[in-house]
């Protein structure tokens, strides 16, 4: 189950943090995105020579907390999209599936003429697109 | 991993066992100690402690028991320091070869020594030690005999001679030995486990750690690592399965095993290198673990096992961490790929403090549950650890025998609640974050360290020390504002507010506070766990803050003082101040923007200033009174709020400061209360808004820093919401250009400053510049004339090379002097403050309007410059200084630089008359040679000089200035002029002198022409200036001449000119100047013009010191300019030829006799320039 959603800006300030817990504990899923840019500011740094291709988005797994598994996305204007997860076995396939939707949704929300660029993403429609995407995540790995 | 028993912690090492003579042991051991690998010794002085490598007597009619753990505690132990591999028994080679009486005790030794080992398969050495030369000496058949006593092949009898190399031996012996003991030890163990015959699941694990360790002592690293490994997976398998002791100690104890060995496997992991394997074991050892928590009243005990685990697991790392830089994660399964922070120690410390955390709030759980039952734990230090690893044993005291009986789980579980209040975890919490804060820190994972940050400083929270968390909190926050976290933020702010409420400091208290109550905390972000003592970030809460603060704000009147907010208290005591500059966190609080309407004002003009403050407080904000300070003091004022003008603190003001009264001070979320007023700049420059304070109440302050709207920045944390922005002026032009700082002008001038020039200067004149000054409205009051000389190209006035040496001569323009008004002469009086080279200061006399002063600046050139004369007047229009500016005039000038005069010279020979000169006949290429002179023969100098201006000049006079008049004559052949010269631009003067040298030297110094002359200002202004314009002197130094004797001199005598048809002598006269007689050939060559008579060739003898003429008849045929036949002569002696140049044998052919109109002109000569 996806505990968490994040897209962090440029100055790694978030744009946009959600999460999908029952359990009051949001604080600490804020930290562990926060934490999360660490490895992905190392990734970018230092990409491994083994990387399949510079171009790639997808950074796979950040780290792995005690109960949680965090998912990386950068995409090419530099914004980085977290993904937080209690699942312990997801596909690779999956996660990327996810965040490809999370990145169009992402587009079509500072795609509006009415947002500033850099400013928090509070459409109401991006939070309903998000929330269906996050559920049907859970579904797509189920089948 | 210090709390590891050492033989634990270090790689096994094989241990010898040395008995008999007990003087060579400590040799021995450090032999044993440095081989590679080392072994370690067991030294028994004599054979009657042998006893104590003895295995204990075994009961076999007991039947066997049941077995009652996995690992003996001791086990380890006892075969790293009491179990030797190899005995070496050493006897002295006295006592082999001795008497029987010795001979009989080495043998009974040695059986002793066998009777011991029987039981074990120890190796057995029998050493006979000899002295160095007696070697030989020992008998053959009790060699033998001993041999067969001892039962052992003959290369296990040694006789050792105690030196580097039979040590070096020895010890490769028993290293030999040593391997296999450990490995028949080893095969036995595996044969036991290959055959399975043993009954439960302990045993195996038993026998596979054994084996394990054998393999070890082999330092067959992978053999051991497979036996740790199954071993392992034995203890796993048996989580389910045993039923021998009461659950909770059960799984206690297979806990303990299963770390031990996971400890073996990952140290040997490790050191292999295999980094990721360690990783990916640690991980699937943490997965099958985590999970088994045991029962919930020790499950702090679960907790703390985990926490050790990865203690341990970073230390290891930590140690081993040169390799796992080098090391790449490339496990090629991507769902078992480790990812980065798995390679760092940082990682594993940060959760084994995490576990520590959780063991630490479940151990107080439990504590309170047992307390609330009312047990008391009497007997909790009678417990003791087993003979058994992890298990835990009551001990009995019988009178003197102590006895072990076990423990039920009750029992146990007290005990380890009683052992864990014993500890306080909370330093090791804060030294484990502590430790992965630095490592992260190290690793520039800021984010990282600031989360483990916030952890320590959390815990530091709960253990009540303020001051390390307020430190460490302080940090994080840092980063956290940096990035826009704001719930982050809010967390960390909440715990500062809390520490500085706890230690009563009221100003940081009032800053969190304010801080948080201005964080952009959005609505949706409510209902958290575990948010600390700030509360859930909600605007409610950032309402509760805000109230709570301001109540301290304004003092304890408004508000009860509630029981923890009693020391914070704002009063006449304890002031506040405030100060909030560009990057404070509190610009969300108050933000002053400041412009002026105009960006240049006039003197004494008043301009208007608009005020623009801006607060995202949640709630209306009423300030009392505000301040605006300017950098002129002057200019500041107060607006007092109107309403609350009774509050305001009027009297902290100083007198006399404009107070303006404003109807409302009111600072609504996100508005921008603007405000307009008027300010009259009372001084010229700069006025530039400072500060904006505002002021509750009397005791609380905060200063703003005033900002430009033009360069003014976002807020920082605001810039991220999605709100509504507005601009801080109402006039958007002012609101993206309008400046906090304004420039002032200077009162107008009102005085004409003039400069004159009359065309460029030239060198070595002074020139003359006139310098008007003109009032035109003002009167001059100590006036101010100050005057540069700069280079028009940058650079001074001086050439770089000579810039050492500062004179006068060196400099290439000069300001000589100032002369004053008509007759009035400056230069002694007070009025020229300062002469310099190119500075001058000059005081202007008072002037009243209307009045006019001038004076003269004279500026000397030495070296042709352009420079820009700048002069500026600088007075005050008012006779009192202090009340009015001063005015300032500038004006400046490029004035050219010009040389005046070029001059050049030129030395002839008389016409027709050569002397030969040996010199110029050398060297005849020699352009640039010097210029050679005969020696009392008298040489024609011409000097011109070359007008190179556009300025008519006045010559007065030339002259050469013979440096000895001795040496050389020289006489002008033309006379002084009467009156000057007038030389027009571009025109050129000559004068002719005739020089005679009368010394023969060969560098003759001929003096310097001196050209005196002066600027023509035409017939009208001569006779004014000629009395004041002094004449200027240009000097032109004559080259050094070489001076000659000349031996032979020819002179070619002929008419003037020649009549067509008429016959005229042409005579060529030779001078023998030496005392030599001189031959010297000549040839003339037929001309074409003129019909000759005399010698053509010969060659002739001349007498010392006399002459010879050559005389020839020649009638001209032409008529013109005709070339006279050209002779040729050779000296022989000096192989010297002569030939007179073309001007000289051209001579001008009338067709008849002229008539000049002159009645006297049959004697005329058509003298030449240069004839005598």
């Amino acid at each position: 189950m996806i505990v968490c959603v994040a897209v962090v800006g440029h100055q790694n300030n978030p744009l946009y943090i959600q999460s999908f817990t029952e359990a009051d504990d949001v604080l600490k899923l804020h930290h562990i995105v926060h934490c999360s840019l660490d490895v992905v500011d190392e990734r970018v740094n230092n990409p491994k020579k083994s990387s399949p291709t510079l171009n790639e988005t997808f950074l796979g797994l950040l780290y792995p907390t005690e109960n949680y598994k965090v998912y990386g996305y950068l995409t090419n204007t530099k914004v980085k999209l977290i993904l937080v997860t209690t699942d312990l076995d997801v596909r690779d396939a999956d996660v990327r599936n996810f965040f490809r939707k999370f990145h169009a949704a992402y587009v079509d929300a500072v795609s509006n003429p009415f947002h500033v660029p850099g400013k928090k993403i509070t459409s109401r429609t991006f939070a309903e697109r998000v929330s269906t995407i996050v559920k049907s995540f859970g579904l797509s790995s189920a089948s | 991993m210090e709390e590891y028993p050492e033989e634990l912690r270090t790689p096994p090492v094989a241990l010898v066992s040395l008995v008999g003579c007990p003087d060579l042991h400590a040799t021995v051991t450090t032999h044993l100690h440095s081989q590679q690998p080392p072994l370690n010794a067991l030294a028994l002085p004599d054979f009657s402690k042998i006893s104590m490598i003895s295995r204990p007597p075994k009961d076999a009619s007991l039947p066997p028991q049941p077995v009652a753990g996995i690992l003996k505690k001791d086990w380890l132990l006892k075969h790293r320091t009491r179990v030797p591999a190899v005995v070496a028994a050493l006897f002295s080679s006295d006592h082999v070869s001795g008497d029987p009486a010795q001979w009989l005790q080495v043998c009974t030794d040695l059986e002793n020594l066998k009777g011991v080992l029987r039981g074990r398969n120890v190796k057995l050495v029998v050493v006979v030690v000899a002295p160095s030369n007696s070697k030989d000496y020992l008998s053959e058949d009790r060699m033998i005999a001993l041999r067969k006593r001892a039962e052992l092949d003959s290369k296990y009898v040694i006789i050792f001679v105690p030196s580097e190399t039979e040590l070096q031996q020895l010890g490769n012996t028993f290293s030999e030995l040593a391997n296999s003991f450990y490995k028949d030890e080893g095969r036995r163990i595996k044969a036991r486990l290959e055959k399975k015959n043993f009954h439960s699941a302990e045993l195996n694990i038993r026998c596979c750690f054994k084996a394990a360790v054998y393999a070890e002592f082999c330092r067959d690293w992978t053999e051991a690592l497979r036996l740790y490994e199954d071993a392992y997976h034995a203890v796993r398998e048996m989580v389910a399965a045993s039923t021998r002791l009461p659950p909770i100690q059960r799984l206690i104890e297979i806990k303990c095993v299963a770390e031990q060995l996971h400890f073996k496997i990952s140290t040997l992991l490790l050191h292999g290198g295999k980094l990721a394997g360690a990783i990916v074991w640690f991980r699937q050892h943490y997965a099958s673990y985590r999970k088994l928590v045991g029962a919930p009243e020790v499950i702090f005990l679960h907790w703390e096992w985990l926490s050790r685990q990865f203690l341990v697991f970073a230390e290891l790392l930590e140690t081993s961490s040169v390799t796992s830089q080098h090391v790449s994660p490339s496990v090629p399964d991507a769902t078992d790929r480790a990812t980065e922070w798995e390679f760092h120690s940082a990682y594993y410390f940060q959760l084994a403090a995490h576990y520590l955390k959780e063991k630490n709030s479940s151990l107080e759980l439990a504590q309170s549950l047992s307390e609330t039952s009312g047990e008391v734990d009497g007997n909790a230090e009678s417990v003791t650890a087993a003979a058994y690893i992890g298990q835990f044993a009551k001990l009995l005291e019988f009178g003197d025998t102590f006895v072990m009986q076990s423990l039920s789980d009750e029992e146990y579980a007290r005990y380890a609640l009683a052992e864990g209040k014993r500890f306080r975890d909370s330093h090791e919490i804060i030294a484990l974050l502590k430790r992965c804060f630095e490592a992260y820190n190290k690793d520039k994972a800021s984010r990282m360290a600031a989360f483990c940050g916030f952890q320590m400083a959390r815990e530091y929270f709960t253990v009540d020390e303020y001051s390390h968390a307020k430190e460490v909190f302080e940090n994080v926050a840092s980063l956290y504002r940096q990035e826009g976290w704001v719930t982050l933020l809010w967390n960390v702010l909440g715990y500062l507010r809390d520490c500085s409420r706890k230690s009563a400091v009221v100003k940081d208290f009032i800053e969190y506070s304010l801080e948080m109550a201005a964080l952009p905390v959005s609505t949706n972000v409510a209902g958290q766990r575990d948010c600390g003592p700030a509360g859930p970030a909600s605007i409610a809460q950032r309402e509760i803050i805000h109230n709570e603060v301001f109540s301290v704000i304004r003092g304890a009147s408004e508000s009860e003082p509630t029981e923890e907010n009693s020391s914070l208290i704002v009063t006449a005591d304890n002031p506040l101040y405030l100060e909030i500059d560009l990057v404070s966190p509190l610009r969300a609080v108050l933000l002053a923007s400041v412009a002026f309407h105009e960006q240049v004002v006039k003197h004494g003009a008043e301009t208007v200033i608009s005020l623009s403050l801006l607060s995202q407080l949640p709630l209306n904000v009423e300030i009392d009174q505000l301040e605006i300070q300017f950098n002129q003091s002057e200019c500041n004022f107060v607006i007092v709020n109107a309403q609350r003008s009774h509050l305001a603190a009027i009297s902290c003001l100083q007198p006399g400061r404009r107070v303006e009264t404003a109807t409302t001070l009111e600072l609504r979320t996100n508005k921008w209360l603007r405000l307009t007023y008027n300010v009259k700049p009372e001084q010229s420059g700069k006025l530039e808004c400072i500060y904006v304070t505002a002021r509750w109440g009397q005791h609380f302050t905060i200063c703003c820093r005033a900002e430009s709207p033009a360069s003014m920045s976002d807020l920082p944390l605001w810039k991220f919401e999605d709100i509504m922005q507005t601009i801080p002026m109402k006039d958007p032009g002012l609101a993206f250009s309008g400046q906090k700082a304004v420039q002032v002008e200077e009162p107008d001038p009102q005085v004409d400053l003039k400069l004159d020039s009359s065309g460029p200067a030239l060198v070595g004149e002074s020139f003359i510049v006139p310098v008007i000054i003109t009032s035109k409205g003002h009167s001059v009051h100590s006036g101010e004339l100050k005057i540069n000389l700069v280079d028009t190209r940058g650079g001074g006035l001086l050439s770089p090379r000579e810039a050492e040496s500062f004179s006068s001569d060196n400099l290439h323009v000069e300001l000589v002097g100032v002369s004053g008004q008509e007759s009035e002469d400056l230069s002694n009086s007070e009025n020229i403050r300062k002469i310099q080279p190119s500075f001058g200061l000059i005081s202007v006399p008072f002037l009243n309007e209307g009045e006019s002063w001038s004076c003269k600046l004279e500026i000397r050139w030495n070296r042709p410059k352009p420079i820009m004369l700048y002069v500026s007047l600088g007075y005050f229009p008012q006779s009192t200084e202090l009340s009015s500016q001063r005015a300032h005039v500038h004006k400046s000038l490029q004035i050219e630089g010009k040389t005046a005069v070029v001059m050049s010279h030129r030395f002839m020979l008389p016409f027709r008359r050569e002397p030969l000169l040996l010199s110029k006949t050398k060297s005849v290429s020699d352009s640039d040679q010097i210029p050679c002179l005969p020696l009392n023969e008298t040489s024609m100098l011409v000097v011109s000089a070359k007008n190179c201006t556009e300025v008519p000049l006045r010559l007065l006079s030339m002259s050469v200035e013979a440096v000895d008049a001795s040496t050389c004559d020289v006489k002008s052949k033309s006379k002084d002029p009467e009156e000057p010269v007038l030389l027009v631009a571009g025109e050129e003067f000559k004068q002719v002198f005739a020089v005679t040298p009368e010394v023969n030297l060969p560098n003759l110094n001929m003096g310097i022409v001196c050209l005196r002359w002066r600027r023509d200002h035409g017939d009208g202004e001569r006779l004014a200036t000629c009395s004041t314009a002094s004449a200027v002197v240009t000097k032109h130094s004559l080259p050094d001449v070489n001076v000659e004797q000349p031996p032979l001199i020819v002179s070619l005598d002929c008419p003037p000119h020649a009549i067509l048809g008429n016959p005229f002598t042409y005579s060529i006269k030779i001078t023998n100047r030496t005392q030599f007689l001189q031959e010297v050939k000549y040839s003339l060559a037929d001309s074409q013009s003129f019909v000759l008579s005399g010698p053509h060739n010969d060659s002739t003898f001349i007498l010392p010191k006399s002459e010879h003429i050559l005389g020839y008849k020649l009638v001209p045929l032409a008529s013109g300019f005709q070339q006279l036949p050209k002779i040729t002569l050779t000296s022989v002696r000096y192989s010297a030829g002569f030939q007179p140049s073309v001007a000289a044998s051209t001579m001008f052919v009338f067709p008849s006799e002229p008539h000049f109109g002159l009645k006297d002109s049959g004697e005329m000569r058509v003298e030449p320039v240069a004839a005598e």
